[in-house]
């Protein structure tokens, strides 16, 4: 049997994910690519000086495994390290 | 507001950095003096870590607009851990982010500006204001949450107004600031969404732990 907090999570977490979705369905039905703002932004910030582009000094770990693997393990990495303390620090005492 | 690398000019990559160094020493210097006087804050502060770290790199797609942003996460951390140890947490996620394609290296400072200094202490402003008025706690975090958001990127658009367009910094700088706006202003009112949610929460299991020493010994919660 769940326990109260694992219910609100579980809860939460079915919320969060079908908000995404959704979201993710309308843009894509409606023909958007939904590319981020800051991107968008500073290419064009960029495009108003001269000799200004965007670069990477340091390998990025999305280009590797792409941004859905990358964004998973990182959201994994630290979900557990949210979950764990979260618990640990908030979990009401059964003698309380 | 991830400024990546190559955008900003070398002597803005300085200053900022300049700007942000002083701000790490004295949130360093709290953490420190926080985890000798309560056990539960390095716990705590781990955890606003990682909060703010994948809470500032979430892409959220806004449907009306077609694109996506990420909210901030640091005016939340500010109520809870206080907001010089925030701009700690903040440059660490922001360090990480530009592994995941997010931000640079040399634009780190300026990054750590506008999210960790700029969006962490105007939403932790409006929070010691609104609590100093009696606001409940809810809709002063709330509110944190929404200034501290937009304001960081207000900042993050001045921050390339001032770098590539000196010659017309405030057009420039409005017009940045309109390209970020429509995506963020409902990302934005999720932020004070959560803000609200959270800090309610651990003032309602755990209120000590909330910050309530600032800036010299400003009650605020």
């Amino acid at each position: 049997m769940l326990d109260r907090f694992t219910k609100t999570a579980l809860v939460l977490m079915v919320v969060i994910t079908a908000i995404f979705l959704t979201g993710a369905y309308i843009g894509y039905i409606g023909g958007h690519g939904m590319e981020g703002t800051d991107a968008m932004v500073e290419e064009h910030a960029a495009s108003t000086a001269a000799n200004v582009e965007a670069t990477s000094l340091v390998p990025a770990i999305t280009d590797l495994v792409g941004e859905p693997l990358g964004f998973t393990i990182a959201g994994i990495v630290a979900g557990f390290i949210v979950g764990y303390l979260w618990t640990g620090l908030f979990r009401r005492r059964e003698d309380a | 507001m991830h400024i990546s690398d190559g955008i900003l000019a070398p002597e803005w990559c300085l200053v900022w950095f300049a700007i942000a160094i002083p701000f790490i020493a004295v949130g360093v210097w709290q953490i420190k003096r926080g985890t000798k006087e309560n056990a539960s804050y390095l716990p705590m502060l781990a955890m606003m870590g990682a909060a703010v770290f994948v809470i500032a790199v979430w892409h959220i797609p806004v449907p009306v607009t077609g694109s996506c942003s990420h909210p901030i996460g640091t005016p939340m951390s500010a109520i809870i851990v206080g907001p010089f140890p925030t701009v700690v947490l903040g440059a660490i996620a922001l360090f990480f982010h530009a592994f995941f394609g997010h931000g640079g290296l040399t634009t780190l400072g300026a990054n750590i500006v506008s999210m960790g200094i700029v969006g962490t202490f105007s939403g932790y402003l409006i929070y010691v204001l609104l609590r100093k008025v009696n606001s409940p706690l809810w809709l002063a975090a709330g509110m944190a949450g929404f200034t501290g958001d937009i304001l960081c990127y207000l900042a993050a658009a001045l921050e390339l107004a001032l770098s590539l367009n000196p010659g017309s910094v405030l057009s420039h700088w409005a017009l940045y600031s309109v390209g970020y706006m429509p995506t963020q202003l409902p990302l934005a009112l999720a932020e004070f969404v959560f803000s609200a949610g959270i800090v309610q929460y651990i003032a309602d299991r755990m209120p000590d732990l909330l910050a309530k020493k600032l800036w010299g010994g400003v009650s605020s919660a």
